[in-house]
């Protein structure tokens, strides 16, 4: 199964992962404004155009002030909770790692996004024909003998992509090699049932944006049976509020174009 | 770079001064990666908390401008210690040479200086000389007026506690700084110094470099595999640009430009080419005749011969000072007509920038060729101004991208590199070869009717393989170009290479310049580009070598990969990486070697072919020996320190406030150039890039995906500053200086802190200089704040270091 490894002690920040992300699935640019978020930290979070995010965390280590830079997008768990409650299979977990969207048979119910431990998947509400989106892990590209965009632009190795086992003995050696340096621990090694996206880092995860608290085993969603009937009931109100966003986005674009016009 | 990127992996301990490597070199930062990761300790010194610190094992701050105090305080610490590796200082330095009896220095000020030229005499700096012409020396070092004695005197007063006063440095860290950089003098360790703008753009900024360089070699790491002096060149291909003579006062190959003081050929010969009597200097400018001779045999082909001395007055004499800020003073006086812009964008870039935008207006004509419209090419319609009071006329060109042409790209380390042209260029847009090329058939059509001296301009050698007339859709051949670069003979010739009679033919490419001559045998375009392309096929361009197979020494060096100057030299002054037997100072990372059994030099091609210790490293000094200290300098033969123009604070070590030697364009030209005081610009300030735009933004304040990441101009503060200002986070706020104001969006930050300097606390901010009002994503230039004051020998504005306050905009919150 291929993972990606990163590692927050060679990130440098320069978002080269994000941009490449936009370049590759041809995702939009986000209108923002200064720094929406955290330090550099832009757009604030992801979103239906922005399935990677670089954040900006100042930290103290050891009495030290550092400046530590994580990497936000779909972990690919081995047992993804979001496939578990779709309840056409829309998302699937593919062999070679990616968890993978159908657009086709989407309802748009979005029981992944509440199912995701993560809080990864998000949806596409100003659209008439809304789906879910997120990080494939360039499943495009893995499928093409690729590695996926934001690995092939790194250019400090923060980020690479390999084996799942290999990158985690991998992983195990750099901590070793270093044991004062690195948090003992590799995220997505175990949490949620073990991830194809891991971590390693000199500083406690929490501190770069990551939730300590996901339980060790695989988060499947257990009623999902009984809630069958449900999905309809959210897609109609999902169309309704698609459609209210619809509206209020048309209107902002049509204030815009007044506003260039004005410009010149 | 002595050096070269991939170099960076051999070294033991880097400093990043004066570099935001890790934001402004991103790629290049994979190669300080692996030395971290091979056990290398990274020292990041900066005002600012960057990410290069984050990346760093030590990071120390220090205030804007005080580059000099912070590094000879790590001079001093070596010499009191006695850290350094004296068997290479005693060989091959001039800390043994004794200096004239005029040499003094007192209160800031070196002997020989002229208060109203503002000039020193540098007769007064100069080496005493023996009977037989060559430097006196004192090989015990005691002599006090040898280097190293007078350099002790000197360093002296640069003790920790007067350097931590300055700089504001925490003394802890500093100690600590000093203790891990001088570990190198060891013969087994080697540090590398990694410097960009941060250094240059200073009144003082050569003698920046100049400190780095002094210490680099009392440690004995120049010529080293993981040492040197590298300069992070601030775009990919500004090193092949100075390398082709883009600089005012240099032709190609970095020959001086002629002056009046050149009236004929033999004059500049007289003038330029430096003497030795030593038969143990190489003194390899020596050759200056033969490349200046073959530059134009190159330029003048046929037209050039001995009657008219080889076309050499067709070439204009610099008769004053050319560099930028002197320009946009000139072009502010109205006496500059018309204005090319080839890829720069002044009214962005340009310190000043209100000043510069006002001397644009008083152009006739300007000419922009870019990718993008810039801030520069609508300068007519910028904010404030109506259009229809502007006289300019302005064409832009619309110019290809480095992708739609194909050509050469010429890294810091000198690494000259091959690329094709990856997609047709779009629309109408033209490379800069072609828009040159058609320019030049254009011209000289109107100049072949008539003109004033018209022999310069008709006499031209221009064959590029595209015909006689303009032709949109003929580009010129580029390897006809770099054929003319490498350069060949013009007429048969046998040469003496060492003990080796040659012959070549009329018409072949040369094979490296030791074989250019001074009698028009030769043509040659770039004397230290001879050798990247020594054949008439493709096949024979050694800049398109992509082998990946290392040299013997295996440290990186990857000699058919490209083609590095000179001559494929990887590493330069690389003989002083071993001892006079030719043994590697350092075994375990050698560059080269001296073979005993072969009588031939292994590893990399080494500074010139002499066996060891038949000829001096530093071939491309007269005397062969790296200059601790320099007579040749404009503001003195060692680094002193001094405040930037605008300074919070009055110089802690003498009564000479600013460098006595730069220019005060204030007192010629006073207006528009006025000069904050610390009453009421009480903040230090200074600007600098981001990774996520590029210069003055044009190109990628363009791109949508840049523009999200960074969106608007922003300026970094303190939560100190922030506090006592009332600012926080994302407000808008103004940041001015006595010569304009900007706004801009607050990043309020734990990564900018106070500096205690001397009992007194003073605050430094910081603002991204990519911004201006054209394009997609806008805002204020930085440049607004800057002044027109600019380095003592390169003229290089001080962007680096100003006086400016900060203050909420009202009604401004975001």
């Amino acid at each position: 199964m291929k993972a990606l490894l990163i590692d927050s002690t060679r990130c440098i920040g320069c978002r080269a992962c994000q941009v490449a992300c936009k370049e590759w699935n041809e995702l939009n640019a986000e209108e923002t404004t200064f720094f929406s978020g955290k330090g550099y930290q832009n757009p604030p979070d992801l979103s239906p155009s922005t399935w990677t995010l670089i954040t900006y965390n100042e930290v103290e280590v050891n009495n030290r002030f550092d400046w530590v830079f994580g990497k936000m997008q779909c972990f690919h768990c081995n047992v993804p909770a979001c496939a578990s409650a779709c309840p056409v299979s829309a998302l699937e977990k593919t062999e070679a790692g990616p968890v993978i969207y159908h657009a086709s048979i989407c309802l748009g119910c979005r029981y992944c996004q509440l199912a995701c431990p993560f809080k990864v998947p998000r949806f596409e509400w100003n659209k008439i024909i809304p789906e879910i989106t997120k990080c494939t892990m360039c499943a495009d590209r893995i499928n093409a003998g690729m590695e996926p965009a934001c690995a092939k632009v790194c250019s400090t190795d923060a980020i690479v992509f390999g084996e799942r086992d290999e990158l985690i003995a991998e992983a195990e050696d750099r901590i070793r090699k270093n044991p004062t340096f690195y948090i003992h621990h590799i995220y997505g090694k175990e949490e949620a049932g073990g991830t194809c996206v891991m971590h390693i880092s000199n500083v406690p995860f929490n501190e770069i944006g990551f939730d300590t608290n996901i339980p060790m085993d695989p988060i499947v969603s257990k009623s999902s049976h009984a809630m069958k009937p449900i999905p309809y009931v959210l897609t109609g109100l999902g169309l309704v509020l698609g459609g209210v966003s619809w509206v209020v986005n048309r209107k902002k674009e049509l204030e815009k174009e007044t506003k260039s016009g004005m410009e010149g | 770079m002595t050096n070269h990127w991939i170099d960076i992996i051999n070294t033991d301990v880097a400093m990043v001064m004066g570099s935001n490597i890790v934001e402004n070199h991103p790629i290049a930062s994979k190669w300080l990666t692996r030395a971290k990761e091979r056990g290398a300790i990274i020292i990041n010194c900066d005002p600012r908390y960057t990410r290069t610190s984050s990346f760093a094992d030590i990071y120390c701050k220090f205030r804007s401008g005080t580059d000099i105090a912070f590094v000879n305080g790590i001079i001093n610490y070596a010499l009191e210690n006695d850290f350094i590796n004296k068997d290479y200082v005693l060989d091959y330095t001039n800390a043994s040479f004794l200096i004239s009896e005029k040499y003094s220095f007192n209160d800031g000020l070196f002997s020989g200086y002229n208060n109203d030229t503002r000039a020193y005499d540098k007769t007064f700096w100069a080496y005493e000389l023996d009977g037989s012409g060559l430097p006196k020396k004192d090989l015990s070092l005691q002599h006090p007026r040898c280097v190293f004695q007078l350099m002790k005197k000197h360093f002296k007063r640069y003790d920790i506690d007067t350097v931590c006063q300055i700089t504001g440095a925490p003394k802890d860290i500093y100690e600590k700084v000093c203790r891990t950089y001088t570990s190198t003098w060891a013969k087994n360790r080697v540090a590398t110094w990694l410097y960009a703008m941060g250094t240059t753009q200073h009144t003082h900024g050569t003698q920046n470099i100049r400190s780095y360089s002094i210490l680099q070699l009392l440690l004995g790491n120049v010529g080293l595999a993981g040492g040197g002096i590298n300069a992070l060149r601030g775009e990919s291909n500004v090193q092949g640009s100075t390398d082709m003579g883009l600089l005012f006062h240099l032709l190609p190959g970095y020959l001086a430009s002629p002056t009046k003081a050149d009236q004929t050929l033999e004059d500049y010969k007289k003038n330029n080419t430096p003497k030795t009597n030593d038969p143990k200097s190489a003194n390899w400018w020596g050759n200056y005749p033969k490349y200046i001779t073959s530059l134009l045999k190159a330029w003048y082909g046929n037209n050039a011969t001995p009657d008219n001395d080889f076309g050499f007055n067709y070439i204009p004499k610099r008769s004053a000072d050319y560099s930028h800020i002197s320009l946009f003073e000139t072009m502010y006086s109205g006496k500059i007509k018309g204005l090319f812009l080839f890829g720069q964008n002044p009214a962005v870039g340009g310190p000043n920038t209100n000043k510069e935008r006002k001397a644009l207006d008083k152009l006739e004509w300007m000419v922009a060729v870019d990718i993008f419209e810039t801030d520069t090419s609508v300068f007519w319609k910028r904010p404030g101004v109506n259009p229809a009071d502007n006289q300019t006329e302005v064409f832009l060109l619309p110019a290809c991208s480095s992708i739609e042409k194909e050509g050469s790209v010429s890294n810091s380390g000198r690494w000259v590199q091959w690329r094709y042209k990856a997609v047709e260029p779009i629309g109408e847009s033209r490379s800069d070869l072609w828009i040159l090329d058609a320019l030049h058939k254009a011209v000289k059509k109107e100049y072949a009717k008539d003109g004033v001296y018209r022999e310069p301009i008709l006499n031209l050698n221009w064959n590029y393989g595209n015909g006689a007339e303009i032709d949109f859709h003929k580009e010129p051949d580029v390897h006809f170009v770099a054929r003319e670069i490498n350069g060949g003979f013009v007429q048969s010739k046998e040469v003496m290479i060492l003990k080796d009679l040659k012959s070549f033919k009329k018409g072949d490419q040369a094979p490296s310049f030791a074989t250019l001559q001074d009698d028009g045998s030769t043509s040659c375009g770039s004397w230290i580009y001879c050798g990247s392309y020594p054949g008439h096929t493709p096949e024979k361009n050694n800049m398109a070598r992509r082998k990946k197979k290392d040299a013997v020494n295996n440290i990186g060096l990857y000699p058919e990969w490209s083609w590095a100057w000179p001559v494929n030299r990887r590493i330069i002054y690389n003989r002083a990486s071993v001892d006079l037997t030719g043994k590697p100072l350092d075994l375990k990372r050698w560059v080269i070697r001296w073979n005993e059994t072969t009588l031939k030099w292994e590893g990399d091609v080494p500074d010139g072919p002499w066996p060891p210790n038949d000829k001096y490293p530093f071939i491309m000094k007269p005397d062969g020996h790296a200059w601790l200290f320099a007579p040749n300098l404009n503001d003195g033969p060692l680094p002193e320190h001094y405040e930037p123009l605008e300074s919070p604070v009055e110089n802690y070590l003498s009564s000479q406030q600013v460098n006595p030697a730069v220019k005060l364009w204030y007192k010629i030209n006073p207006e528009g150039n006025p000069v904050g005081d610390v009453t009421k610009y009480p903040i230090i300030g200074t600007t600098y890039r981001v990774s996520e735009h590029w210069q003055a933004g044009a190109m990628t304040r363009n791109i949508p995906w840049l523009a999200e990441l960074v969106p608007d101009v922003f300026v970094e503060l303190g939560y100190e500053l922030a506090n006592q200002k009332n600012i926080k986070n994302g407000d808008l706020v103004v940041v001015e200086t006595a010569r304009g104001s900007m706004d801009a969006f607050a990043l309020v930050t734990r990564r900018f802190q106070p500096f205690h300097l001397n009992g007194k606390i003073v605050h430094e901010v910081g603002i991204v200089w990519h911004f201006g009002y054209s394009g997609l994503a806008r805002g204020d230039s930085a440049n607004l704040l800057t002044s027109h004051i600019g380095d003592a020998n390169t003229m290089i504005p001080e962007y680096k270091a100003f006086l400016c306050d900060v203050h909420r905009k009202e009604g401004g919150a975001a």
